[in-house]
């Protein structure tokens, strides 16, 4: 471990790792460009094209494991980001040397084009799955969460009787629930956004329960030798003592949020949103449309967990993060 | 566990109360959910038993919520005969196996890549940011297309939506383990190190046991993840059996008693299958029981 360190940190080695990242980047870029499109031109030779990819690769990993020696912030970011390049291009490469048909595996290239023509229909998709279902009834959930939790905390009953029905409940499928529910409250937007504010409410509520009771026996002492009111000991330790809880069972909730609309569209819509999107464009074959929508998800998933995570460091005191 | 008795009795008493308020309640809820439709039958002059609206609102044929006895008929109807393969027990059973080997392949996968991510650093800063962020990726989203790949590929029934369930669970255990791997005490590990341990013997005695935790909680997601994927791998693929299968063809059949029916067992299935790996776990870590 310490000489591989000790060799990073010398001028010939950061310029090997330099070398190696260009040679395997620049390849493949060089070879995704060479070789025709799928469906354009004579099939390449695959298996030789196959071995010049796969050393290039090969090059580009050594030159990623060199970049992440170290501890500087380069060292922490570059790999990640030079793994998805090499991914991309190698991944680019291989469907243009097998000559693998768009309506099988749409190359890298062909997705982006999608994207970009397609950018209407796809945006307003987006829309209404990510602001108008998932963004939306992750609020609603939320904010009945965590009501809930208040109500559970304060009546001793709730907490035996309700409690345990919460938990038993995050244990079933949203995907067994999501047509009963779409079939209830009909087709539209507002039927996603139900299915989402269900999925969101357990986790929250057991979150935010465990958090709410999970203040100290010294804490509470100290307030009550303080002569405190108990609106000002929930204030005081409770809430803080729940916060990071609740952010806990938030992050969680926003990855459900969004899995949870584009289920529920399998059962039904009036035409919008990026499950519907999906569906629709794998039984025509569109699949370039099709993993354009899956980008799109995921760029909408990751920016949701980022809020909230962004949201939870402005929130939280240093020690209570997670 | 004497200590434990009285207050597990006293918590079932409140769980009743509840779930007879629930009950009570569902009747009017029902009520007032069909009586809009239930009204907009008869006025279309539908040769119906009943008379008025509120009468007519437990018999719709189509109800927006089901009464108690439709959702009985109904829970008998897709029930009978038990072994058939048109009927719900045989189906939670073939979806069930489907979760259970798609866990089975995702816990092989993600124990391989913790332990990767545990051995080598580069590999982590390359992939570890990708496999936190393709968790707030949905993964659902891909499975239909995954299904449409794997049925070019020659992968056909039963495989395929093992696959796609263990490739919606293999993340949570991947990211879980590895965190277990790290959890050994570092007065342990300095312990192994003082009487010449080999790392595999590090592995063995020490890291393995200690990640079972951290394993088992990861397991208790990835059971639920695993079952919503083969359940969706089952809509969106040609499949002749499953929950998935009888939800899609009821979904267009506007079949919502069977709906319901579907539902509930779903919910078992998913509460019995935690439950498996809750015994699971208390089997493997005894010293890990309150």
């Amino acid at each position: 471990m310490t000489p591989a360190r000790t060799a990073a940190a010398r001028p010939g080695a950061a310029l090997l790792t330099a070398a190696a990242l260009l040679v395997g980047v620049g390849g493949l870029l060089l070879v995704a460009l060479t070789l025709p499109v799928p469906g354009d031109g004579t099939p390449p030779n695959a298996r030789l094209w196959l071995a010049g990819i796969l050393a290039l690769l090969a090059v580009g990993a050594v030159g990623v494991r060199g970049a992440a020696q170290g501890e500087s912030r380069a060292a922490r970011t570059l790999p990640a980001a030079f793994t998805l390049l090499l991914a991309v291009l190698g991944t680019e490469a291989l469907l243009r040397a097998y000559a693998v048909p768009a309506g099988l595996i749409p190359t890298p290239g062909r997705v982006l084009s999608a994207l970009w023509t397609a950018r209407t229909v796809l945006l307003q998709d987006t829309y209404t799955t990510f602001v108008l279902e998932a963004l939306l009834g992750f609020v609603a959930g939320t904010v009945l969460g965590l009501g809930l939790a208040l109500l559970v905390v304060r009546f001793r009953f709730l907490e035996r009787g309700l409690l345990p029905y919460a938990a038993l409940f995050s244990s079933i499928p949203i995907v067994a629930l999501a047509p009963v529910i779409v079939k209830a409250v009909g087709l539209d937007w507002p039927s996603k956004t139900v299915v989402v504010a269900v999925t969101v409410l357990f986790p929250v509520v057991v979150g935010a329960v465990r958090g709410l009771q999970s203040a100290s026996r010294l804490h509470l002492d100290l307030m009550h030798t303080y002569a405190a009111t108990p609106a000002q000991t929930f204030r005081d330790v409770r809430v803080p003592g729940a916060l990071p809880f609740v952010f806990g069972a938030l992050k969680v909730a926003s990855t459900l949020a969004l899995i949870s609309a584009i289920v529920a569209e399998f059962f039904g819509t009036n035409g919008h949103g990026l499950g519907f999107r999906i569906q629709i464009e794998v039984g025509r074959f569109g699949l370039d449309i099709v993993w354009a929508a899956i980008v799109l998800a995921s760029v909408a998933g990751i920016a949701f967990f980022a809020l909230v995570s962004a949201a939870e460091t402005r929130l939280l005191p240093r020690a209570g993060r997670s | 566990m004497t200590a434990l008795r009285p207050s597990r009795a006293a918590g079932l008493g409140p769980m009743l109360i509840v779930a007879l308020i629930a009950a009570a309640l569902y009747w009017p809820l029902m009520l007032a959910a069909n009586v809009g439709p239930a009204g907009r039958t008869l006025a279309s002059g539908a040769e119906l038993e009943c008379r008025t609206a509120l009468a007519c609102a437990s018999q719709l044929r189509n109800p927006v919520v089901p009464a108690p006895a439709q959702l009985a008929q109904g829970f008998m109807r897709l029930s009978t005969p038990v072994t058939s393969p048109l009927a719900l027990p045989y189906n939670v059973g073939v979806t069930a196996g489907e979760t259970l080997l798609g866990l089975l392949l995702a816990t092989v996968t993600g124990i391989g890549l913790a332990l990767l991510l545990v051995a080598s650093r580069a590999f982590e800063r390359a992939t570890l940011p990708w496999l936190v962020a393709s968790q707030t990726v949905p993964v659902v989203a891909i499975a239909p297309m995954l299904a449409v790949l794997l049925g070019q590929y020659g992968v056909q029934g039963f495989l395929p939506k093992a696959i796609i369930a263990a490739y919606i669970a293999f993340f949570p255990i991947a990211v879980g383990m590895s965190r277990g791997l790290r959890s050994a005490d570092p007065l342990h590990l300095d312990l192994m190190r003082t009487y010449h341990a080999s790392s595999a013997q590090t592995y063995r005695l020490l890291r393995f046991p200690a990640s079972l935790p951290h394993l088992f909680t990861a397991l208790k997601v990835a059971v639920t993840s695993a079952l919503v994927g083969s359940i969706v791998a089952e809509i969106s693929t040609i499949s002749f059996s499953g929950l998935g299968k009888m939800l899609a063809e009821n979904s267009r059949a506007s079949d919502t008693v069977a709906l319901w029916v579907i539902m509930g067992y779903g919910a078992v299935l998913g509460v019995t299958l935690v439950a498996l790996v809750n015994a699971l776990e208390r089997w493997v870590t005894p010293w890990s029981r309150r």
